[in-house]
Formats: structure tokens, C-alpha cells, sequence
């Protein structure tokens, strides 16, 4: 053993474990909860070593497309493959991967909270018109009755940017958002972005969680009834 | 009390509610008129359980902050006003808008309301009335001796009295339409009332303006479809069902735990 290193015996490691299984529980039962949340992306649970003898869960955000399903409506938008539309909230600025925009009494478009759709030149207002003539192009330009209105922002994120969930389906941008080039968008108009959780694969990794915790609780059952035995047996005259 | 078995909660709760909004629309696929709607959800607050952390000198590498979500929560049950089927019906007194647009009635209480349903008839006191008894505005008198009743796309309502040969106008319906339909408050009986997420009825006649057009001896069919019900209902059933999976693997963990100590 190293010096300096920390010693940690079994019991330990085991309470730990249960501790991190317990959280990716957590983790696997928010995913499916939000299995049918437009736009939603999963959380993925990781064990991390810590002082290599100690297990500790780390998150990552799993940005995978999810499937694109039409609804006909034309204020709501998705984006196929990578990026993010932007919205204004109280806090600031937030990404969002698309939704079901409506128009508030200001005819400004907003997501289901309120919360205008920024355009490169602020807040997105439909001019008066039937929004059944509203068109948003691959770039992001939206036209209303063939008129034009402004360009919808889309921007993306570092690859290995780790994007905060704030709730309602928004992330909080970090330093590495940048805009992305009107021709690299594909903005797709009249559909929804599903939910990205696998039930299938969540189901697994619950029972996988379950089988884990067991032998958890198995091993420290098992170290109590050694230390059990040093107490009780080693001390006994012959 | 355990996160796993909280959020697996609102999952559920969250499926009820689409089977609610989904049976509701099944149950509307015959009503004229009928607008269907759709549950929309979001997930809920985060927790974060550990904070951004760096690793060693401040331009190291960072740890990204660790979140625990929390569940889903509905977020909206929304009303698609998208264009129903028109359906003919041969009747004089049936009228369809085709486009946009909602016919205005006079409410018992003397309130405004708005409706798709065009199947009006004549009341008592011989004035235009809806299927439910409530007066079109505006008033439209139909006399008695009345043998033919046509009323034009753009609204006209005339009408052929006796044996005379040429009809007499006897009035013209108004169209009403909003800046955000889904906003609309329904009442029941088809009727919509205007809320400030709606914003305030604008009107006009049909077929100016942007106005639909309407369409005698014809009624709007729902806009429900049920194969894409169908195929609603069986996902909601199934998420639903997982989300009780995930409450029963919480649970058996729970117990796992309280084996601990023997």
C-alpha cells in the first residue's frame, strides 16, 4: 500500500455501493417517469472508484436524438440531429430542444411556461395572419404567409459539455455554446422530439440495480458474521 | 421517502392523465366540431447532489455537477384546432367553416361563447339557435312561412317565403376568430369561452379577412383520429406500467435494506 493511501475495509465499500445503487435507482426512475416528456433527454448513471475501493455515482446527460413523431401542428418545432433553440426565462437564457410553441396574447411565440423563442434578433411576434400559413424552413427562417419574420436561433455545445437540467424540459448552456451555421441546421416543422429513454434498456439496468443491491447487502452480512466470529469465538478458553 | 419510488409516482400519475385526455378524445370521435387535445408533460426540479467540482489547479479538468431528477409533472393539456373533416349532411340548417373561424351564441347567463358545431336549428320564437338552444349572435329572425333556407359562403342567410319566387335576406352570421385558439376555455356542449391566454375575439364575416368559409348542408367532423389514439393509449399503458415496476424494484430494495441488520 502506498503511503498516504487510505484504508478502507469492506463493510465500507459495501455501504457505499448500496448507497450508489440507491441513487442510480433514482436516476432510472426519473428517466421512466419522463418516458413520454417531449423533448426530455435521459440521465446516464455511472460508478466512479473512488480511493480505488470505494464506488460513487457520477451523472452524464444522454443528448441522443430522440425520435421525430409529426403532429401536424405548426408551432411545433424539433431539431433533427445535435443543437439546441433558445428561450428567454426569468434566470436567462436557456436551451431547449424544441416543443409545442403557442402564441400568448402578445402573438409572441412561447414554450408551454411563457417563455418567448429567441430569433437573432430577439423575441419571435407573428405579424396578424392565419398561423395555418406559417412556415419555418430547415435554417430556422421563419415565414408567414410568405413573408418574412426573422431566423430562429439554434445553438450547440462542446462534445464534451455536460449540460445542466433546469426542469421543464430547458438546460442551462455552459460557456462552450456557440450558433450554428444556417446551413448545418435541420429544423424540422409540424413534429415533436420523443422522449430519448429506451424502456427496454431501462428495465434491464433496474433489475441489474436490483440483483447489484442484493449482493451488496449479501457481502456485508457476510463480513458481520466474520467479525461476529472474531468477537465471540476467538476470545473463548479451549 | 425514497426519490426512486417519488418519481416513479408522478410517472404514473402522469400516464392517468393521458389515458384521461386520450378517453375523452375517443369518446368525442362522433361529436361535430370536436377539437382534440393532448397531454403534454415536462420533468421536474433537479436536485443537485454535488456541485461542479474542479480536480486539482483551477484550469484542470472539472467534474460536472451531479443531478437527481425529481419526476414529471403535466405541463399542459392542449387543444389541437386543426381543420376537422366536412362531412355532408343535406340538411338546410347545417353549416360547416371550413378555415378559420367560430360562430358566436348568446349563453342563458346573457355571456359570450364560441363554437365549430354548426348543427343550428330554429327555436320557438323562430330565431337561428343552436343543437343546444342557444341563440346565435347575431340574431338571425326566420319567418314562419319560410319554404327554403340558403345561407352562402360568405354568411348570407336568405330565405324563400310562401310561393314567392325570389328569396329575401333576412340576415348575415359573423365569424369570430382568435390570436391563440388553444387558449380558448372549453365549457362543455362545444362551447368555448374566451380567456386572457386566448386574447379577445376579433370579428368579421366569412370569407373575408381570413375568415373560413362557410359550407351549407355540411357539418365539421372531429378531428380525432382513432388509430392515433390507439396507438397513444397502448404507449400510455405501457409506460404506466413500468413506472410500477420501477415503484415494485424500489420497494424490493427497500426491503433488501432492512435485511441488512439482522
Amino acid at each position: 500500500m502506498p503511503p498516504g493511501a487510505v484504508r478502507i475495509n469492506g463493510m465500507t465499500s459495501a455501504a457505499a455501493s448500496l448507497a450508489m445503487l440507491e441513487r442510480r435507482q433514482a436516476v432510472l426512475a426519473n428517466n421512466l417517469a419522463n418516458a413520454s416528456t417531449h423533448g426530455f433527454k435521459q440521465e446516464r448513471a455511472f460508478a466512479t472508484l473512488v480511493a480505488d475501493a470505494v464506488s460513487a455515482v457520477d451523472t452524464r446527460v444522454d443528448l441522443t436524438p430522440g425520435t421525430l413523431a409529426p403532429s401536424g401542428n405548426p408551432l411545433d418545432l424539433a431539431l433533427e440531429g445535435d443543437g439546441f433553440f433558445v428561450v428567454k426565462t426569468p434566470a436567462g437564457e436557456r436551451h431547449v430542444r424544441g416543443g409545442s410553441f403557442h402564441l400568448d396574447a402578445e402573438r409572441r411565440v412561447v414554450d408551454h411556461a411563457g417563455n418567448p423563442l429567441l430569433t437573432e434578433s430577439g423575441e419571435l411576434t407573428l405579424p396578424p395572419g392565419a398561423l395555418s400559413q406559417l412556415e419555418v424552413n430547415a435554417s430556422g427562417d421563419v415565414k408567414l404567409a410568405g413573408k418574412a419574420v426573422g431566423r430562429l436561433r439554434v445553438e450547440s455545445i462542446a462534445a464534451n459539455a455536460n449540460p445542466q437540467h433546469e426542469g421543464g424540459v430547458r438546460f442551462i448552456p455552459d460557456a462552450s455554446r456557440q450558433p450554428v451555421a444556417p446551413e448545418a441546421r435541420r429544423v424540422a416543422q409540424g413534429a415533436l422530439e420523443e422522449s430519448n429513454v429506451n424502456p427496454m434498456d431501462a428495465m434491464t439496468s433496474m433489475l441489474d440495480v436490483l440483483h447489484r443491491f442484493g449482493a451488496a447487502q449479501k457481502t456485508i452480512a457476510a463480513l458481520d458474521s466474520v467479525r461476529g466470529i472474531a468477537v465471540t469465538d476467538l476470545g473463548k478458553p479451549v | 421517502m425514497d426519490p426512486a419510488l417519488r418519481a416513479a409516482a408522478t410517472g404514473m400519475t402522469a400516464q392517468q392523465t393521458r389515458t384521461q385526455v386520450i378517453a375523452n378524445n375517443l369518446a368525442n370521435v362522433n361529436t361535430p366540431g370536436f377539437k382534440r387535445s393532448r397531454a403534454q408533460f415536462e420533468d421536474l426540479l433537479y436536485q443537485t447532489v454535488q456541485g461542479t467540482q474542479v480536480l486539482g489547479t483551477a484550469d484542470a479538468q472539472t467534474n460536472p455537477a451531479i443531478q437527481v431528477g425529481r419526476g414529471t409533472r403535466l405541463a399542459a393539456v392542449q387543444r389541437m384546432h386543426t381543420q376537422g373533416a366536412i362531412d355532408q349532411t343535406g340538411r338546410d340548417l347545417d353549416v360547416a367553416i371550413e378555415g378559420e373561424g367560430f360562430f358566436q351564441v348568446q349563453l342563458a347567463t346573457g355571456d359570450l361563447a364560441y363554437t365549430r358545431d354548426g348543427s343550428f336549428g330554429i327555436s320557438d320564437q323562430g330565431v337561428l339557435v343552436t343543437s343546444n338552444g342557444q341563440a346565435v349572435v347575431p340574431t338571425i329572425n326566420i319567418p314562419n312561412d319560410v319554404s327554403e333556407i340558403g345561407i352562402s359562403p360568405t354568411g348570407i342567410v336568405s330565405v324563400r317565403r310562401g310561393n314567392d319566387v325570389e328569396p329575401t335576406e333576412v340576415g348575415r352570421l359573423e365569424l369570430v376568430r382568435f390570436v391563440n385558439p388553444s387558449g380558448l376555455l372549453a365549457l362543455g356542449q362545444n362551447l368555448y369561452a374566451a380567456t386572457a391566454a386566448s386574447g379577445t375575439p376579433s370579428v368579421g364575416f366569412p370569407s373575408e379577412d381570413g375568415m373560413g368559409r362557410l359550407q351549407q348542408g355540411s357539418l365539421e367532423a372531429s378531428n380525432v383520429e382513432i388509430v392515433q389514439e390507439m396507438v397513444e393509449m397502448i404507449t400510455a399503458m405501457r409506460a404506466y406500467e413500468i413506472n410500477s415496476k420501477a415503484i415494485k424494484t424500489s420497494d424490493e430494495m427497500g426491503q433488501i435494506a432492512n435485511n441488512i441488520a439482522r
